[in-house]
């Protein structure tokens, strides 16, 4: 009966919605950050796969990611021995924290990291101070981006044990 | 016992040293063999005495359900051989008991393919309840559980409910998942805490309606994700433009752990799926009666689960410690375009095209916190305008610019956006009305019935202003000269009112489809038809919407020629929202391609009572050809 119920309400949702609002078929498995600020990504966003079903998309995931999803991999951080931020996906919101010198983002970088909860201030700041030495234009990759931030550390008599 | 020595002595005589070693060996196997089987056997009978296959808790880890209580017949919700032990596991919760009892005991190839380890939560259930001797059991190594275990971790659960969104009529409901975070969240970041998602596992080869289709009739399998909770902010707060409410469960984490081990069991597994019923929000809700056996929480889901009705239940049954929001980006845009005065909203339109008008005499005159206040304000703007686009090289300039000015000054703070009435606190999403009045002359009572969810006019304390979503509602009327009969039925009808500003230029539009009667050729007939529009609303003063669509309609019934003639229209309408109710008032107006017109001038006022009940008032003119007559009536609405 549930089913029943279910097949009839989503027959009409199906013939009165869908055309208005899912029209734009659902592009492939990529990224989905098409409209990334930076470089490093590309494709159509996937999001109407979501938005239709709630669902995922192609490569299944339970835990971490191991497949890119159509994303730039470089930059990716690691927890464990396995993938778990594609700092590519944040760029934008990485991006702008280190501008503001304050955000969510940037203290999950701090916590991927490794950097203490009582060094992260600095940490912050530092990020803050070299903006343009992490960001120095718009087509710089996640690669490159953390690839500054492990020198920055360096130099930094406190955030030097973080560096590798 | 001399007899056994009399025995061992015979063989000792007789056979020669290695041979004594080997059939040693058997004997022995053979005894701890012997010993193992009735084990097993013991621990079944054990189990059939206590009944445990008809327990709650096995019938929730193996996710079975009875079509009816009164007959012992059970079917399991997931659909995937793999997930059961006995052949006949999906429909027969005491085989698969007696079948998973039989596989602890035996060696598989691959450890983690052991029922130890594959099936943690089933194992951990049966041991307690039949006291099973770890020593007894083979000895296992759950490398991939351990390794998994060791990245999710779970001290605390959290709820997620990114909220609705205009503009797309899956998220109009909204949706669920649960958050797995670790203890000292805060030394943590919440970005890296673990999101548990069920949601349709899609094919990517098939079109945008088959999607929907396949979504909504059952045809994907439903599958849960974990993936890290980030990835769940920028799909949800970037790309989807939803506000996010985080409800902290009270879970203890003995209960946390068996909603991990239950989860782990579940990876890769295939459920049924269906929009409407055993959705995403279902299916966390029997997580949750994993965690906490007895807990009921399902039970009163059994045609559909609106999501927001699923936080309800978990809110009745004491488990939501505190709620936490986390608004979209747009919605933290939105705020910070509403501080600002009109002046300032013109430096910004021209901030996102021409960056480096910061550095240019009349902008360098403002304080420096309105300075850095404009200049991540334009920020804002231009990526979400970017948002859902392909990447454009002189937006991303333009972005990189403005995060360089914004770079040149202190530390801000973050935008404080104003938390808005928590969705669950909303009306609840069925509605009956009684409703009397008086239509052309004629006297009539009417009684409907809504499965869900929310019109535009009802109480709008916590949902958004704008945004109707109604499925399957149906009226019945009784006038003084007819019997009873159909008035209306809706299978859908949903309506959103975006309003544009300056910034923002979205559309609105709404669809309506079902039976409804209609004076056609001179009497109230019933059609079936499916309406639509699309057009553009405005804000007008601090709570009203106006509004104007283009529409059309298609409908069958016995008046037309052609019995199914389309016809096309406008309407014009001002939604008003006071702190007694909300109020529209909407002229509308079409032609059929046979002739036909109709136009009608409706009132409707909607006034508040308390949270679930409402006074409408409603008030119609209506013009067809050669008459013209007036309705108007007055309900009382129940939401339950």
């Amino acid at each position: 009966m549930k089913k029943v119920i279910g097949s009839v309400i989503g027959g009409v949702v199906l013939m009165t919605a869908s055309s208005a609002a899912m029209a734009a078929a659902a592009g492939g498995p990529n990224c989905g950050w098409g409209n990334l600020l930076f470089k490093g990504s590309k494709g159509i966003p996937s999001h109407v796969v979501a938005v239709t079903t709630n669902g995922t998309s192609g490569n299944n995931t339970f835990g971490i990611t191991s497949g890119t999803n159509g994303c730039d991999a470089s930059g990716t951080l690691t927890y464990g021995g396995r993938d778990m931020v594609q700092v590519s996906a944040i760029l934008d919101e990485f991006s702008e924290d280190v501008a503001r010198g304050h955000g969510e983002a940037l203290n999950a970088i701090a916590v991927m990291i490794g950097v203490e909860r009582s060094d992260r201030e600095l940490f912050a700041d530092v990020m803050h101070e070299n903006f343009a030495a992490i960001f120095p234009d718009e087509n710089v990759t996640a690669k490159e981006a953390m690839v500054s931030v492990n020198e920055l550390m360096k130099t930094n008599g406190q955030l030097s044990k973080y560096a590798v | 016992m001399p007899c056994l020595h009399w025995r061992w002595g015979i063989f000792y005589g007789i056979m020669k040293y290695k041979q004594l070693l080997i059939t040693f060996a058997l004997l022995f196997l053979s005894i701890v063999q012997a010993a193992e089987e009735s084990y097993v056997d013991q621990l079944q009978k054990e189990a059939e005495r206590k009944s445990l296959w008809q327990q709650s808790e096995w019938l929730n880890l193996l996710h079975y359900r009875q079509p009816d209580s009164s007959l012992q017949v059970f079917e399991s919700s997931v659909d995937d051989d793999s997930f059961f032990l006995s052949e006949k596991g999906k429909r027969d919760p005491r085989l698969e008991l007696q079948a998973t009892l039989t596989a602890l005991f035996r060696g598989f190839e691959d450890d983690n393919r052991q029922p130890q380890c594959r099936f943690v939560a089933r194992f951990h259930w049966l041991s307690k309840q039949l006291n099973i001797k770890q020593s007894n059991l083979p000895k296992v190594e759950c490398k991939d559980y351990n390794e998994w275990r060791k990245l999710v971790q779970s001290e605390k659960v959290t709820l997620i409910f990114p909220a609705y969104h205009l503009n797309s009529p899956s998220s109009m409901f909204g949706h669920t998942l649960l958050r797995l975070d670790r203890k000292e969240s805060e030394e943590w970041s919440d970005w890296l805490s673990f999101a548990v998602n069920f949601g349709a596992n899609v094919d990517n080869s098939d079109n945008s309606i088959a999607y929907a289709y396949k979504g909504l009739m059952g045809g994907y399998p439903g599958q849960f994700v974990v993936m890290p909770y980030y990835k769940k902010i920028l799909e949800y707060s970037r790309i989807e433009r939803r506000d996010i409410w985080e409800y902290e469960l009270d879970l203890i984490p003995e209960e946390a752990d068996r909603l991990v081990e239950h989860l782990w069991e579940l990876k890769e597994v295939n459920f049924d799926y269906y929009f409407f019923t055993e959705n995403c929000s279902y299916r966390l809700l029997e997580l949750l009666e994993v965690a906490r056996p007895g807990v009921g929480l399902t039970a009163e889901f059994k045609v559909t689960a609106i999501p927001v009705d699923t936080v309800r239940a978990v809110e009745r049954a004491g488990m939501i410690k505190k709620a936490e929001y986390r608004p979209s980006r747009e919605t933290v845009l939105q705020s910070m375009i509403a501080e600002l005065d009109q002046d300032e909203r013109l430096i910004l339109g021209q901030l996102i095209e021409m960056p480096e008008l910061m550095d240019k005499g009349h902008f360098s005159k403002l304080p420096e916190e309105k300075q850095l206040f404009l200049a991540e304000t334009a920020y804002k703007l231009l990526r979400f305008r970017q948002n859902k686009l392909v990447r454009d090289d002189n937006a991303a300039k333009k972005s990189h610019q403005l995060l360089s000015i914004i770079n040149r000054y202190p530390t801000g703070s973050e935008q404080q956006v104003s938390r808005p009435v928590q969705p669950e606190k909303s009306h609840h999403s069925k509605q009956v009305a009684v409703k009397v009045g008086e239509r052309d002359n004629k006297s009539y009572t009417e009684l409907g019935f809504r499965m869900s969810f929310h019109s535009l006019e009802d109480n709008e304390l916590g949902f958004l202003r704008g945004a109707q979503i109604n499925i399957a509602s149906i009226r019945f009327r009784y006038s003084e000269e007819d019997t009873l009969f159909l008035q209306q039925l809706d299978f859908a009808d949903i309506f959103s009112l975006t309003p544009r500003t300056e910034f923002f230029d979205p559309l609105s539009w709404r669809v309506r489809g079902g039976m409804e009667r209609v004076r056609r050729d001179g009497r109230d007939r019933l059609v079936s038809h499916i309406s639509g529009g699309g057009g553009y609303a405005w804000n007008l003063g601090g709570d009203g919407i106006v509004y104007s669509l283009m529409t059309a309609r298609i409908e069958a019934g016995n008046s037309f020629k052609t019995y199914v003639e389309p016809a096309l229209g406008a309407a014009a309408g001002f939604l008003l929202h006071n702190t007694f109710g909300t109020g529209r008032v909407e002229l509308a107006s079409e032609k059929f391609t046979g002739g036909e017109e109709s136009t009608r001038l409706e009132y409707e006022q909607n006034i508040v009572l308390s949270r679930d009940q409402a006074i409408r008032l409603s008030l119609k003119r209506e013009w067809v050809p050669h008459e013209q007559f007036s309705e108007l009536g007055l309900s009382y609405n129940l939401h339950f």
